[in-house]
């Protein structure tokens, strides 16, 4: 049987195809790359984190199934109390301090990727939210376990980056978000099919750019 | 110094490369090319179209006397969304079916992200900035574009009497917010109004060169 998500992942291959191809996240697979090209993505998924975070909440506020709610409160809990600290800790093996972390400036991509989110999980229905949600969550997976194909890295902290993400305890957690989509997008019209559709290849295509905001560097018009 | 005084100061080498745009003078002296001026007129169709939800999510935070001035604001927009299809129709433009770019995405999405996270204060920031840069810049277009020009009503809707008495309302009423709001908000508000400066200059940006989604050409779409 086909299941929504599937149909998601159908729309989303390109550009997931194409974060494949990206040479940052070549450069994460095979070890090349740059370690200050890496950082980009350390502090700017440090901002992307608290952002995200807020995203699970607004999740438990409009959830309608108590063991649901319950869920997303846990991912709150986690991202807030585990994942962020854990961040802290990696971003140290680059030289990083919390302090880097805290003050750095937001760049437009990360901006626009996260008010996207957050505009959405405000203004949109829960199934909204999943379907914006997914391809940070089942995309950092999806790419991890791809590249963990392949040999691991030389350098350790890449290949720790790639061990977390493909780990069975984020599979996990992609696996049960998928599951929340298909059951949200039960018996739905084929025109909201179709947002949810909309609303997963952009925030694909916001993953996408992320890559290439941390490949190229990024800053706003006329900083001074 | 006031609060917009003080913010507009401060973000001043902004609103100057703003102010002297090619975008904005190529319309003033009547050089734009049409598919330009198109360009701007389909983006900021949808972002007229952002701002009506940005202005009704505002209304719930509202103290009671900005109520009814910003209940008003949305029939307004109406309104210029009915003059953006009317000059569309004259110019043989199609606002339909027309894609967000990068820039005007991301500007929308900060607007709404704005009004529903935001305290008021820092939200009518991003509202008064928006509206500020509108007017300055249509000004800098009033002074020696042609009043035949196909695109003047624009120019018209952004410098009228009652737009810069709007602006100016928008700006009182945001600096009397400035004093009620301890030093904390006041930062944030003096981030967001500077991040609305970037904004508004990167649209007129994304209006003179196109735009569509940067790292995406010839790949993924």
């Amino acid at each position: 049987m086909i299941e929504f998500t599937d149909e998601l992942q159908s729309a989303g291959r390109p550009i997931w195809e194409a974060q494949l191809r990206h040479p940052f996240v070549k450069g994460i697979g095979d070890g090349t790359l740059d370690e200050e090209r890496f950082k980009n993505w350390v502090l700017q998924d440090y901002l992307y984190l608290k952002e995200f975070a807020r995203v699970f909440a607004w999740a438990v506020a409009k959830s309608g199934r108590l063991d649901s709610m319950a869920w997303y409160a846990a991912v709150l809990d986690m991202t807030l109390n585990k994942e962020m600290a854990l961040h802290r800790q990696y971003a140290g093996r680059f030289g990083l301090t919390a302090n880097d972390l805290e003050r750095a400036p937001m760049w437009p991509t990360t901006r626009a990727y996260t008010d996207f989110l957050i505009r959405t999980a405000a203004d949109g229905d829960m199934a909204d939210l999943v379907a914006a949600l997914l391809p940070c969550a089942w995309g950092y997976v999806h790419l991890a376990r791809e590249l963990s194909k392949d040999r691991p890295p030389k350098d350790q902290r890449y290949a720790d980056w790639i061990a977390q993400y493909a780990s069975d305890e984020f599979a996990e957690a992609a696996a049960w978000l998928r599951g929340e989509m298909n059951w949200l997008a039960e018996g739905l019209p084929p025109e909201k099919k179709n947002k949810l559709i909309h609303l997963f290849v952009l925030s694909s295509t916001y993953e996408y750019q992320f890559w290439d905001m941390c490949w190229n560097g990024e800053g706003w018009p006329a900083d001074w | 110094m006031s609060f917009c005084q003080e913010q507009l100061a401060r973000v001043k080498p902004v609103w100057d490369v703003m102010l002297d745009h090619r975008f904005l003078k190529e319309t003033r002296e009547g050089t734009i090319p049409n598919e330009t001026f198109a360009n701007w007129m389909q983006q900021d169709y949808l972002f007229v179209e952002a701002a009506i939800p940005f202005i009704a999510a505002l209304i719930p935070k509202a103290p009671l006397n900005h109520r009814a001035p910003l209940g008003q604001v949305i029939p307004a927009f109406e309104k210029e969304l009915e003059l953006f299809r009317e000059r569309a129709q004259t110019a043989g433009v199609d606002l339909t079916q027309v894609p967000p770019s990068f820039t005007n995405h991301s500007y929308m999405q900060f607007l709404l992200a704005s009004a529903y996270t935001k305290s008021y204060a820092e939200a009518y920031t991003v509202l008064y900035v928006a509206e500020k840069a509108y007017y300055d810049s249509w000004m800098v277009v009033r002074a020696g574009i042609d009043q035949g020009s196909i695109w003047f009503p624009f120019v018209e809707n952004w410098t009228s009497e009652a737009f810069a008495g709007w602006v100016h309302y928008l700006e009182a009423e945001l600096d009397a917010l400035a004093e009620g709001v301890g030093a904390d908000e006041r930062g944030r508000m003096a981030e967001l109004f500077e991040l609305t400066a970037k904004y508004e200059l990167a649209f007129w940006e994304m209006a003179a060169s196109g735009g569509g989604w940067p790292g995406m050409e010839g790949d993924a779409k």
